[in-house]
């Protein structure tokens, strides 16, 4: 074999296994979420948990904290979560309380929870009675940080309140004082890792595509348990060589309706035939797609009130027009609502939804956490057959 | 004797005539609002503009068994009929092909829709009067605070700044006062501050009238009347707050309270069990909370309609309108978080000597593990049904009655 094409083929290998071996550890941060925690941990350094899309992570990085998105766990079971929130709440929250009791999150500094849904609300409310009521319940410090949406000038001044008092309660937490400097750069960081999960979310939306809509939940997860720096460095690596990766195939599905805090449901929608090229939940899209105005605690005020709009939190309106916007933009071919048990926001949207983006449709309702019925993979199913040929 | 009482009568009749009057009002062209319970009435009272609150309407329709019909409505336009029933069976009403064949005559078409952004789906409901021509939506935010004011029915009259929380204020003020800009600027009518604080004043007073009731029937042995007849004795002057009819009809309850005490009259004749219901009233099946005076003797003595407008509405001094923004912000907090919610309940199962608490614990978020809680830890019995209060599909009423009646056999009973 000629010396040239030996040297060509090993940087091409080389190149593959950058990109590759980058998705590889994105997707394992993702399935051991724990897992920079304990190192980070083991180098004296604090870290806190958080819940929901809502907390201005640019703070606890600058605070020198580990922030830890909770994910829940499905099939693992909810009995303790249940016992204190009841049955009628979002079982994700359910089992994220529930992992939190049994000390799945290791020993956490502290647990900062926004209102970014109701569940999450009473999450909340549950760890702060069980601290006062039952101390022998082991549970971290916890602060509420409530983010409002209504698009009101009033509003911004209130969530500027909010974000300065998680600010001095972060700071009493950790021992130390947050720097204007730190934050600039906590934000600088986060704004650049926000880019580049833009970027790499297009890698599924190209024809053809090189990621799947697991593979990019999977992405997404991992760099909210990562140090921010980290992620920026394996998501580089990643977008480095995008043409090394697999190709992926499948009817192109915006997906709508609930979160996804595991790549289950995407993993089971995807073996089915479906391509999930986009999605407007704030485990995926929706997470990224906003920038800090200028690093402030008013800066942050403004991208956190204005980020959505998420289906708990923005009217129907609002919500209808980024769906249909954000289908054209991914070139969806179909538009599927995907609804858990006790999530009762997006039924309320599909209507609306359905009609703006005048594409086929399926709601699947009332679903387990974590899965879909068997029916209602038929259904979602359904959807290749009724695209055809298109893809 | 008919033991109904003559003031809840008067009420429910009052009510009748106003909402009859008011379908002529609308149609000669009045401005109208249909608004959520927790929302600052006083506003729309101060600048004579009408309004139903969203939750009576519901509860006059589940009363009336028109429910299923109306939620049918709804799915039928793919919205859920599992979701938010109570806030959203005025909006399946609007679609009712046959109007004249509703509750009294029907709920007019509201010119504004006025909600708090509370839960996940309760403010999309209104998202979808918000498409009706005519209809506009004003959402208003709802705040929650990190800490928690203890005793907060001490702080309420008169330190509610520290109770509530300032920033939480100065929220709820801005949009108080885009409220009124946006009602001043579509309805033509005035927003006048004097009109604000008689208002304001008058509302205080029919709370004061509502306390010393609560504290009366909280000391009576025997209790002096049905909680089928305090709930419209409150609730019906309590949507009118604000009026010196309603400031006047909640001292008639008084007095009539009072003369009944005085009597030494009760509403069971054999009454060995005081019952405490904590949730929303089960208005599907109203007879529910006499059943067991006849075959137990156990009288429902307190719901938390009348014990929330003696300790939950109280709001004196400082600014009106910050007073009036005191008033609703923190209204799901005194009832469904705890521990503002828990600990009351315990301070007034006390103030009421109960032996027992029916609580209700609807399939929604607000939960009600840290309720029955605090209430087992202060030592009294507490019985959890599982029900939603308007939709009967949720349960069987036989099996409820069973339920409550092993329970009073079983737990009440030996311990009293
Ligand atoms: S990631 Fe950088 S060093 Fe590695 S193969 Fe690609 S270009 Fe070369």
């Amino acid at each position: 074999m000629p010396a040239a094409t030996t040297a060509t083929s090993a940087r091409t290998a080389s190149r593959e296994s950058t990109a590759s071996s980058a998705l590889a550890q994105l997707t394992a941060h993702a399935a051991d979420r724990m897992a920079a925690a304990g190192e980070w941990r083991a180098e004296g350094r604090p870290v806190i948990g958080y819940v929901g899309a809502d907390v201005p992570v640019e703070l606890l990085t600058a605070a020198g904290a580990l922030p830890v998105r909770l994910a829940g766990s499905p099939g693992a079971g909810t009995a303790t979560g249940d016992r204190y929130l009841g049955h009628g709440v979002d079982p994700a929250a359910r089992s994220v309380l529930t992992r939190l009791l049994d000390g799945d999150y290791g020993d956490l500094d502290g647990l900062v929870v926004s209102r970014d849904c109701e569940a999450s609300a009473r999450l909340f409310y549950a760890v702060r009675e069980l601290r006062r009521v039952e101390p022998a319940v082991r549970l971290p410090p916890a602060h509420l940080v409530d983010v409002l949406h209504l698009p009101h000038r009033s509003t911004t001044r209130y969530v500027r309140a909010k974000v300065a008092q998680m600010r001095a309660t972060l700071e009493t937490w950790t021992g130390r004082t947050i720097a204007d400097a730190d934050l600039a750069a906590a934000v600088e960081a986060h704004d650049r890792l926000r880019q580049l999960l833009g970027e790499v979310a297009e890698l599924r939306r190209e024809r053809p595509a090189r990621l799947t809509g697991t593979a990019v939940l999977a992405i997404v997860a991992a760099t909210t348990t990562l140090p921010v720096r980290r992620s920026i460095e394996l998501l580089e690596r990643l977008h480095a060589h995008p043409d090394t990766l697999p190709e992926a195939d499948g009817a192109r599905v915006f997906l709508t309706g609930s979160g996804h805090d595991t790549t289950d449901v995407y993993a089971a929608l995807e073996d089915a035939g479906l391509l999930v090229v986009g999605e407007d939940h704030d485990w995926g899209d929706l997470l990224f797609h906003r920038r800090v105005r200028e690093p402030t605690e008013l800066g942050l005020a403004e991208r956190y009130q204005y980020n959505g709009p998420s289906a708990p939190r923005a009217s129907i309106r609002r919500r209808a027009a980024h769906t249909a916007d954000a289908a054209r933009a991914c070139r969806a071919d179909a538009l599927l609502s995907y609804v858990r048990d006790h999530d009762d926001g997006p039924l309320w949207d599909f209507p609306a939804q359905r009609a703006a983006a005048d594409l086929p449709a399926v709601l699947v309702d009332r679903q387990p956490y974590g899965s879909l019925t068997a029916e209602a993979l038929a259904s979602a199913a359904g959807l290749t057959n009724q695209l055809g040929g298109i893809r | 004797m008919s033991d109904r009482l003559s003031s809840a009568e008067a009420a429910l009749a009052y009510q009748r005539q106003w909402f009859a009057d008011l379908h002529g009002a609308v149609a000669d062209g009045a401005p109208f609002a249909l608004v959520n319970a927790d929302t600052p009435h006083e506003i729309l009272r101060t600048m004579g503009i009408p309004y139903v609150v969203n939750q009576w309407w519901a509860s006059i329709v589940t009363a009336k068994g028109r429910t299923q019909d109306y939620l049918g409505l709804l799915r039928e336009r793919g919205y859920p009929d599992h979701s938010e029933q109570y806030s959203s069976i005025a909006l399946g009403s609007l679609f009712d092909p046959d109007p004249g064949s509703a509750p009294w005559g029907g709920l007019p078409r509201p010119s504004l829709v006025l909600a708090e952004t509370t839960g996940d789906a309760s403010r999309k409901v209104f998202d979808v009067w918000d498409e009706e021509p005519g209809t506009t939506f004003y959402p208003l935010e709802s705040a929650a605070r990190d800490d928690v004011p203890p005793r907060w029915w001490e702080l309420m009259p008169r330190r509610w700044e520290e109770a509530v929380g300032s920033d939480r204020l100065d929220l709820m003020v801005e949009e108080l006062v885009g409220l009124i800009r946006f009602l001043e600027a579509t309805t033509g009518r005035e927003f006048l501050e004097t009109r604000f604080r008689e208002v304001m004043a008058l509302a205080n007073e029919q709370q004061e009238w509502n306390r010393r009731t609560r504290d009366l029937i909280a000391r009576a042995r025997p209790c002096p009347l049905s909680v089928t007849d305090s709930i419209p004795g409150v609730m019906v002057p309590q949507w009118h707050r604000g009026t010196t009819w309603a400031r006047d009809a909640a001292r008639a309850f008084h007095d009539e309270v009072a003369a009944r005490v005085a009597e030494g009259t009760g509403v069971c004749p054999d009454e060995r069990y005081r019952l405490m219901w904590v949730g929303r009233g089960l208005w599907f099946d109203l007879d529910f909370y006499r059943r067991f005076q006849r075959t137990h003797g156990a009288v429902f003595v307190w719901s938390m309609y009348l014990a929330i407008a003696a300790d939950g509405y109280l709001r004196y001094g400082g600014d009106p309108l910050r007073a009036l923004a005191a008033r609703f912000a923190a209204f799901s907090d005194q009832l469904y978080t705890p521990p503002w919610s828990a600990e009351w309940y315990v301070k007034e199962a006390r103030h009421h000597g109960v032996d027992g608490v029916v609580h209700l614990v609807s399939d929604d978020a607000r939960g009600g593990y840290f309720t029955t809680r605090a209430l087992r830890a202060a030592g009294i019995p507490v019985l959890e049904l599982r029900a939603d209060n308007v939709d009967a599909r949720s349960a069987d009423k036989d099996a409820l009655t069973r339920t409550v009646g092993d329970w009073l056999d079983n737990e009440v009973a030996p311990r009293t």
